[in-house]
């Protein structure tokens, strides 16, 4: 049987995929990997550390070994705490990854931009969920959600573009379309539930009114 | 030719997966996540859901890579975890995919269903797809966009291939509607 539908989308399945996991993804799987360990074992060395007479010091490898990797690791969290500290919470909608510094050189004023919206998301986000949705009698909220995840995934595309396209202009002019774009879609949403709670309000005044007419 | 040379790059990676080699995974993290993740968002509808099943599938994918047998392609076993990993995380918020009434339910033609439209847009019907209920839109997605036959989907849903060909010409029917309505054009 011919089925227009399933030859239309065949011959456009790469447009279908517009979604993106957030870049930090990898980490968490990363996390949860067993970890790559060399299984021969190695008889028991033992490392002596002297200098001079005042101080001198010595463990098996398997003690020198645990040791550094608390080291490392002590070190690793207090980069990562410092790091976490000067990063402010919008921090979602950066990059975290390594990139930084390239994209720094590439388009300077981006920090600046990313600062902007993202602070206006953030307020539309907690005006937004000021309202309960349920009792609204609004089922739209998933859709929109899916409309802000998708316009996300294309963000984090377009950024990824920064970093080898020779026109730097049009991307960045395409990833501010973006973020304004994000915040026409949460405007628009909070009209849509300030009239609702409008309509309510009067109707309930409405009644309270004639309950006490009658 | 240009398949099975494409397969041998693959499955050099595989192989140092297989040694628990990070980079090799990441490498195949990279090809495939992208692709992957759409699949699980087109069954599960819900962006962190689909996450943590993206990073399930992942997971479980390398721990059991000893049990890949390369006969299929690397992404094709990967993605049968992924599909099969989504439709579990879907069957937890909802028992039964395809209704038991609906099963029994006889298609009433196979007329080729009204699509009376000339201009499709990629965005419209993918935006369309998101608002089906979840047994026509796994189905659907399942068929026309993982290139699943009705006897696969029916594997996987535990439903018969009669059904899953029903279940589909109707999620078809509710598509074309729900593109209709006037205010979805906006």
């Amino acid at each position: 049987m011919e089925d227009r539908l399933k030859d239309f989308v065949s011959g456009h399945r790469e447009d279908f995929d517009v979604y993106e996991p957030r870049p930090e993804l990898w980490q968490q799987i990363c996390q949860e990997l067993p970890e790559n360990k060399p299984a021969t074992r190695q008889e028991t060395k033992v490392i002596k550390f002297s200098f001079g007479d005042s101080f001198s010091f010595s463990g098996d490898l398997v003690f020198m070994r645990v040791a550094a990797a608390v080291l490392l690791l002590l070190g690793c969290g207090l980069t990562l705490w410092v790091a976490k500290q000067s990063v402010s919470e919008g921090a979602y909608y950066a990059a975290t990854s390594n990139t930084q510094p390239a994209l720094q050189a590439i388009a300077p004023e981006l920090n600046d931009i990313e600062a902007y919206y993202v602070n206006q998301l953030e307020t539309k986000k907690e005006a937004l969920s000021e309202y309960d949705m349920k009792v609204l009698g609004l089922d739209e909220q998933k859709e929109i959600d899916l409309e802000l995840a998708r316009l996300d995934s294309s963000y984090h595309q377009l950024k990824k573009q920064l970093l080898t396209t020779p026109n730097t202009e049009k991307v960045m002019n395409a990833m501010i379309r973006n973020l304004q774009i994000r915040i026409e879609v949460m405007n628009r949403q909070l009209e849509v539930l300030q009239k609702i709670e409008q309509l309510q309000n009067q109707t309930t005044q409405e009644r309270l009114k004639n309950e006490t007419n009658v | 030719m240009e398949t099975s040379t494409y397969q041998d790059v693959n499955q050099q990676v595989v192989e140092r997966c297989k040694g628990g080699d990070n980079r090799a995974q990441y490498e195949l993290y990279k090809l495939y996540s992208k692709a992957m993740f759409n699949v699980s968002m087109r069954i599960i509808n819900d962006y962190a859901e689909a996450e943590d099943v993206l990073q399930e599938a992942f997971i479980s994918a390398f721990k059991n890579l000893g049990s890949y047998k390369s006969e299929a392609s690397f992404g094709s076993w990967l993605k049968k975890i992924v599909i099969n990993a989504s439709i579990n995380a879907i069957r937890k918020r909802r028992s039964e995919l395809v209704p038991r009434d609906e099963r029994l339910m006889v298609d009433v033609a196979d007329e080729p269903t009204d699509d009376g439209h000339t201009e499709w847009q990629v965005d419209n019907i993918r935006r369309a797809i998101q608002k089906l209920p979840d047994g026509y839109r796994v189905v659907l997605s399942l068929y026309l966009l993982e290139g699943y036959d009705h006897a696969e989907i029916g594997e996987v849903l535990g439903i018969t291939e009669s059904t899953s060909k029903s279940q589909y010409s109707r999620a078809k029917k509710k598509l074309m509607e729900i593109m209709r309505e006037p205010q979805f054009a906006a």
